[in-house]
């Protein structure tokens, strides 16, 4: 009953979109962002639409594993495309029925809207997908590693989220394994009023926290007794280092920026 | 000969947690290469006693001496902590990473050593316990027993003196015991490692060198897996078990036939039927 | 109170890459009053079997038939056969969650909607099962008790619900001898009430000094079943599917091989008063 969730989850392989640098990717997965709300007409649509599908390829991650991560925000897609049409005014008037007026300027924008949103998710489940999250947590770390100087705690901020990650299966089985339990002493989770559907969640919610703390307190102790104590002197095993591929990468992105910024001022 | 652990006296108070048992004048020595397995019923004080020699606690009474450092002094616990590896018991709980190969890494790092080096050790150590194929696997994936085995790896990795394993297969089904168990009888033989196995379970216990059995925080009896056994009731009394061929003896005994005192395994007891007949 | 299966086929995440089958055309019939044992490897589908039972999961196709109902009708009434099968999972303990050992045991019959009168006298009862003294327990916070207590809890908690069929899935995981012993005497006295009892196990002892009818299960599928007599007076085809055999059936083996005629023993009980026997003739005749 868990196992929809497709953000963040990692597709392996071996290709070159999955070897890329995770800090290269992190970065470049911004760039795409700007990119996404930079442009403003098909063609730059269309030229995003031929980079995303091009890394789709190369990345060998079956399409419908992308297009999975769209179905949690089908519900905001939807939404704020009804929003856009409804409630934007333009001059070309397209469709009047008593107090509901649509015009073209409003439709194209609710399209745009929707549009970007599609594109940013299928844009990060790329990332997510052909990074694994040790390494994406680790590009992160890296890329941020400036800001220790501010007194920033990227070391420890990048171990938490790589804690959360590899704990995120372990806690759902048992979420999964505790909802069967109770429910096998009759408790119901599934009907009621949101207020009694809010209480149905307590035997679920205790045991799991507890469980939680029992196992962050072990962690910790197995941590300790494995020498850990922050970020001192501490090594990596797998460096980064910036090859061919990456400078390629950056530089083609590059272009795609390029084209994107000249088709905002031409079109 | 020099011990390599010494437990001097030791008293040790919780006094928070309810859970655990209190240890007191505890007095142990340990020497290098030995087998030691820790028997004792949940409570009796023996994961206590193992957190005691990995400096996660610190004496409250008596002292703790680790390779010659002093588990007290604030200097040497990195010291000790990288020559007695310790593995826990909840298989889960104690892998940091997402993947096999770094999680064994993460002591390395932590020391400080050259990537190149870790690397090396990674490989080396996946190899000596049979996992090289899962290296870039997520331990999710894992049974109990593999994960288990990546835990030491893991400590193994950190090239230690000693292991100390905290009931390493009390959540384990029987063919992941036999990997776990058979894993550190390769560490103790091949490698030299001094080994300290804390269980309940007496078929593991029987294949050390010397067993300490603990009660209420206590040492109640040490000597080898011979000596100890054959003291059935007392075992009994204290709510372990004994292997069912000394057990049998015991009660073919009780009838008044002579049987040994000391038979541990069952080759010795039929033999030992044998020449009744 | 009887629960047949019929070709039980359950085929998890059908559809996928990571498609795999987990029962394989199951069909067994457990009888009212059985003590029956499930054993197989991690992963043979044992634990995805006996959450069938209750209908925590669904079958993919396939018959459960619990004292006449199938629960595997679209309309069956789930709540009506969660009353009539209890399942305990393994390690029970982490499911408790109330302030006082007294509202944890109650958590079941309260779901059941009954008068509170009826609902103290189950929590009663189920203490009086597991051997914990209720005035002592009923305020006491569940999360202060030692591990086999706090088990003992959580197993009341099923018990409250008055199941006619109870399933223990791995009632021992983790426990020391004494605990496992409390446990596995606990089950047989339940047994002895007259309970209908199914438990899943990895200890072929226990299996063999408690259970009157055993199933191995391999990949899927039934691999052996019988009464524990018949199981195991053939060890081989255990041994052959990868399971071990009871420590009394090795031992007295070894001692027919030496010619010493034990007979195939399957508890250490029966060995003992074999041997017993033995050396009793031997003494009279010597």
């Amino acid at each position: 009953m868990l196992g929809d969730i497709t953000i963040g989850q990692f597709f392996p392989g071996d290709t070159v979109v999955h070897r890329v640098d995770p800090r290269v990717k992190l970065v470049l997965t911004v760039l795409y962002i700007i990119a996404v709300f930079m442009v403003r007409s098909v063609v730059g649509y269309g030229l995003l639409l031929l980079c995303v599908l091009a890394i789709a390829r190369m990345s060998k991650v079956p399409f419908k594993y992308i297009m999975k991560g769209l179905k949690p925000i089908l519900f905001i897609c939807i939404f704020t495309f009804t929003l856009n049409i409804f409630f934007t005014k333009g001059e070309n008037l397209i469709f009047e029925w008593k107090f509901i007026k649509i015009y073209k300027e409003s439709l194209i924008n609710a399209v745009y809207f929707a549009l970007r949103l599609v594109f940013l998710v299928i844009g990060t489940s790329l990332l997510t997908l052909t990074t694994s999250p040790m390494a994406l947590t680790d590009g992160l770390e890296r890329l941020l590693k400036p800001l220790k100087k501010i007194k920033f705690p990227v070391h420890e901020l990048s171990m938490m989220m790589s804690i959360a990650l590899r704990f995120i299966p372990t806690l759902l089985e048992e979420t999964d394994k505790i909802m069967k339990a109770q429910i096998a002493r009759g408790a119901d989770f599934e009907s009621g009023n949101i207020f009694e559907r809010a209480k149905a969640m307590i035997p679920l919610l205790v045991p799991l926290f507890v469980s939680a703390f029992r196992r962050a307190d072990e962690l910790a102790m197995a941590m300790e007794s494995r020498c850990y104590r922050g970020d001192v002197n501490r090594t990596r095993m797998k460096t980064l280092k910036m090859e061919k591929r990456d400078y390629t990468a950056i530089a083609l992105s590059f272009v795609v920026l390029a084209l994107v910024i000249v088709e905002r001022s031409v079109l | 000969m020099e011990a390599i652990i010494r437990l001097n006296e030791i008293d040790y108070n919780y006094d928070t947690s309810q859970e655990s048992v209190a240890v007191s004048s505890v007095s142990l020595d340990i020497y290098e290469g030995e087998f030691i397995a820790v028997l004792g019923h949940n409570g009796s004080g023996k994961s206590t006693l193992a957190k005691l020699m990995n400096a996660l606690y610190i004496p409250t009474k008596g002292k703790v001496t680790v390779c010659g450092y002093d588990t007290s002094d604030d200097d040497s616990v990195f010291d000790i902590r990288q020559r007695c590896g310790m593995v826990f018991q909840n298989p889960d709980n104690q892998m940091v990473a997402t993947i096999v190969e770094e999680d064994i890494a993460f002591g390395l790092e932590n020391l400080g050593i050259e990537p190149l080096e870790i690397r090396k050790r990674v490989d080396s150590v996946l190899d000596a316990v049979r996992m090289g194929k899962f290296s870039d696997t997520s331990p999710n994936m894992l049974s109990g027993g593999q994960k288990q085995r990546i835990a030491i790896a893991g400590v193994l990795a950190m090239q230690p003196k000693i292991i100390v394993l905290d009931e390493p297969t009390a959540m384990l089904d029987p063919v992941g015991r036999v990997e776990v168990i058979e894993t550190v009888k390769k560490m103790n033989e091949q490698l030299g490692i001094t080994i300290v196995l804390i269980t309940h379970f007496m078929e593991e216990a029987a294949l050390a060198d010397r067993i300490v059995v603990m009660d209420e925080g206590r040492i109640v009896n040490i000597g080898t897996p011979r000596e100890v056994f054959s003291k059935v009731d007392e075992l009994k009394s204290i709510g372990l078990d004994v292997p069912m061929a000394t057990e049998l003896a015991h009660e073919i005994r009780s009838l008044g036939f002579d049987l040994p005192k000391d038979i541990i395994n069952d080759e010795e007891l039929v033999e030992a039927v044998c020449r009744l007949l | 109170m009887s629960l047949v299966v019929k070709d039980l086929t359950h085929v998890y995440m059908p559809g996928t890459p990571y498609q795999h089958v987990a029962l394989d055309n199951v069909s067994l019939t457990i009888n009212d009053g059985e003590f029956a044992a499930i054993i197989g490897h991690t992963g043979s589908g044992k634990s995805t079997l006996v959450q069938h039972f209750n209908g925590l999961i669904k079958a993919t196709s396939g018959s459960i038939t619990v004292n006449g109902i199938d629960i595997t009708q679209k309309d069956a009434d789930m709540k009506q056969a969660r009353r009539m099968v209890g399942l305990v999972f393994q390690y029970p303990e982490y499911q408790l969650f109330e302030e006082t050992i007294y509202k944890d045991i109650a958590f079941g019959p309260r779901n059941l909607k009954l008068s509170e009168e009826e609902i103290d006298e189950r929590v009663r009862e189920a203490c009086a099962l597991v051997n914990l003294d209720f005035e002592t327990m009923k305020e006491k916070s569940p999360f202060e008790l030692s591990g086999g207590q706090k088990r003992r809890v959580a197993i009341a908690g099923v018990l409250a619900m008055r199941p006619d069929i109870l399933i223990l899935d791995e009632p021992t995981a983790g426990l020391d001898p004494r605990g496992r012993d409390e446990i596995l005497a606990l089950i047989e006295a339940w047994h002895k009430l007259g309970k209908t009892i199914i438990m899943v196990s990895h200890s072929m002892d226990d299996v063999a000094k408690y259970a009157d009818h055993i199933i191995a299960f391999k990949s899927g599928r039934i691999a052996v079943e019988g009464s524990a007599q018949e199981v195991f007076m053939e060890p081989d085809k255990l041994i052959e599917i990868g399971l071990d055999v009871p420590k009394s059936v090795k031992l007295s083996h070894m001692f027919m091989e030496k010619g010493i005629n034990t007979g195939l023993c399957y508890t250490a009980q029966q060995l003992k008063d074999s041997l017993k026997k033995i050396l009793g003739g031997g003494m009279n005749a010597g």
